[in-house]
């Protein structure tokens, strides 16, 4: 049996733990991360790739305000493509209801200085060629939102730590979290390595609440399915990613490097459990949404569905920062968001764990924080 | 519809094998991808879009398990594949979406 040792042990190849384990390796520290499959093999590999700052809650805007400053940065971070592209996000409203929640929204947004406004009906018609207007009544646009490769950009990170000398473990699945006298010692994995560190970070997505079992500490993290299709590559049509927030609405954008478009719906009832199944239901009730909106894409082959699991918090807010163990750290429950999170969630656990204070206060990220607070741009 | 991902000029023969057609990767990038540690077929998916385009990888995924089995003695038959996506064979949104309005109507 061999023993390993790190300043910092992640558990977690998602993004969450590569973008965590990066900027902890940047800071010098030694980094081991410990992925139980590949990277890629939970929520982000599954995830469709939006990133934008256009939230409700205060503390979301200004994570995402930094993560798409990281984002904007990463090709010469990381020296390679990450298909990083501003083509923005649109949000319709079909009612006024919708439209003062989007007004009071991008309110609270410019009070950080994003730059987001709402536009016509004939503006939405301007950035989204083809959009079918009946009924729109305007939409919640910032054309610094965009869209990245959830592949290349947590690929990126890894292979940072490993040129930083640290290590990526694969297929190295945790069973046990020791700690003494409340304090963490080290992890123990299923092939029976110890791996010891003063602090361990759990970034296990929606295994999240297992791995904070281990320790003691309840994360409160529930999995729902949510479905995604692709279809084949298609000329650029639009830039942004398109939002329909109406109950038989969707959302969907033009991948920049590979020009398919990927999308997904929310289930009305919700599908809780990790199971990333898939359902006839979704595949021809996503491309019927999609063609309501943009008719001109009926011609599009679907070339594949699949499924993946939103990791939610009580709040659908994130969960960062310490726990009652101490040097056990959490960035979990990202709630959808854990991707256009990732840059700006990783570099701020690295600065907590490395100097014990962050450059923006996580503190209703919290895990003891009052839970009755809930994103409305979910 | 389609657009080609790399650019290749007309008429201009390469010594290059494509092991992925739909999504044109050669034989080097999944040699490559194997030899960075990319050792089943869902992983060499992930890095490179084998089997991600038109046919769903019916054409290179067999390949590929040979380049794995080649490169890491895990023998072709035993490698698991990747999960299969539907709708198995590419169909228009148009057609799926109107399908589902007469299941409604």
């Amino acid at each position: 049996m061999k023993s390993r040792t790190a300043d910092t042990l992640v558990i977690g190849g998602g993004i969450i733990g590569a973008a965590a384990g990066y900027y902890l390796a940047q800071r010098g520290q030694k980094v081991v991360l410990l992925e139980r499959d590949f990277p890629c093999s939970g929520s982000t590999g599954r995830c469709i790739g939006g990133i934008r700052a256009q939230f409700t809650h205060d503390l979301s805007i200004r994570v995402m305000l930094e993560s798409v400053r990281l984002f904007s940065g990463l090709e010469a971070e990381l020296g390679r493509g990450v298909d990083w592209f501003q083509g923005g996000y649109l949000f319709l409203a079909f009612d006024e209801a919708r439209k003062q929640a989007f007004l009071e929204a991008i309110g609270i947004q410019r009070r950080y200085g994003l730059k987001v406004d709402f536009v016509s009906p004939a503006d939405c018609g301007r950035i989204v060629p083809g959009l079918n207007s009946e009924g729109l009544l305007g939409g919640a646009y910032c054309a610094t939102d965009g869209q990245a490769d959830p592949f290349k950009v947590t690929y990126g990170y890894l292979a940072g730590i490993r040129r930083l000398g640290g290590e990526v473990l694969v297929g190295t699945e945790v069973d046990r979290v020791n700690a003494r006298s409340g304090r963490v010692v080290s992890v123990r994995t299923r092939a029976g390595d110890e791996f010891f560190a003063p602090n361990v970070l759990n970034a296990a997505g929606s295994w999240a609440d297992e791995i904070g079992r281990m320790a003691g500490v309840d994360v409160p993290v529930k999995a729902d399915r949510h479905e995604s299709l692709v279809t084949e590559a298609a000329e650029r049509l639009f830039d942004p990613m398109l939002v329909d927030y109406r109950a038989d609405g969707c959302y969907f954008v033009q991948h920049i490097g590979t020009g398919h478009f990927i999308g997904c719906y929310t289930p009305v009832a919700l599908v809780p459990g990790r199971r990333v199944d898939s359902s006839g239901e979704f595949l021809t009730e996503m491309p019927r949404r999609m063609v309501r909106l943009v008719p001109r894409l009926a011609g599009l082959k679907v070339l594949r569905q699949w499924a993946g699991s939103y990791e939610m918090s009580p709040d659908g807010n994130p969960l960062c920062g310490r726990t009652p163990v101490a040097g056990f750290y959490v960035a979990a429950g990202m709630s959808g968001h854990g991707f256009m999170f990732g840059p700006a969630i990783g570099r701020l656990m690295a600065e907590l764990i490395d100097c014990g204070k962050t450059s923006l206060p996580l503190d209703q990220f919290a895990l003891d924080r009052d839970f009755g607070r809930a994103e409305a741009l979910k | 519809m389609r657009s080609r991902r790399k650019s290749r000029k007309q008429g201009e023969p390469t010594a290059v094998t494509v092991i992925c057609r739909c999504e044109e990767v050669t034989e080097q990038e999944v040699r490559q991808a194997i030899r960075d540690g990319h050792h089943t077929l869902e992983q060499v998916k992930r890095v490179l879009r084998t089997g991600m385009g038109h046919c769903q990888g019916r054409g290179c995924l067999r390949i590929i398990a040979r380049m794995i089995e080649e490169e890491t003695g895990i023998p072709a038959a035993e490698q698991k594949l990747p999960t299969p996506r539907p709708p198995l064979k590419p169909l228009p949104l148009g057609l799926l979406g109107e399908y589902r309005e007469e299941q409604d109507g």
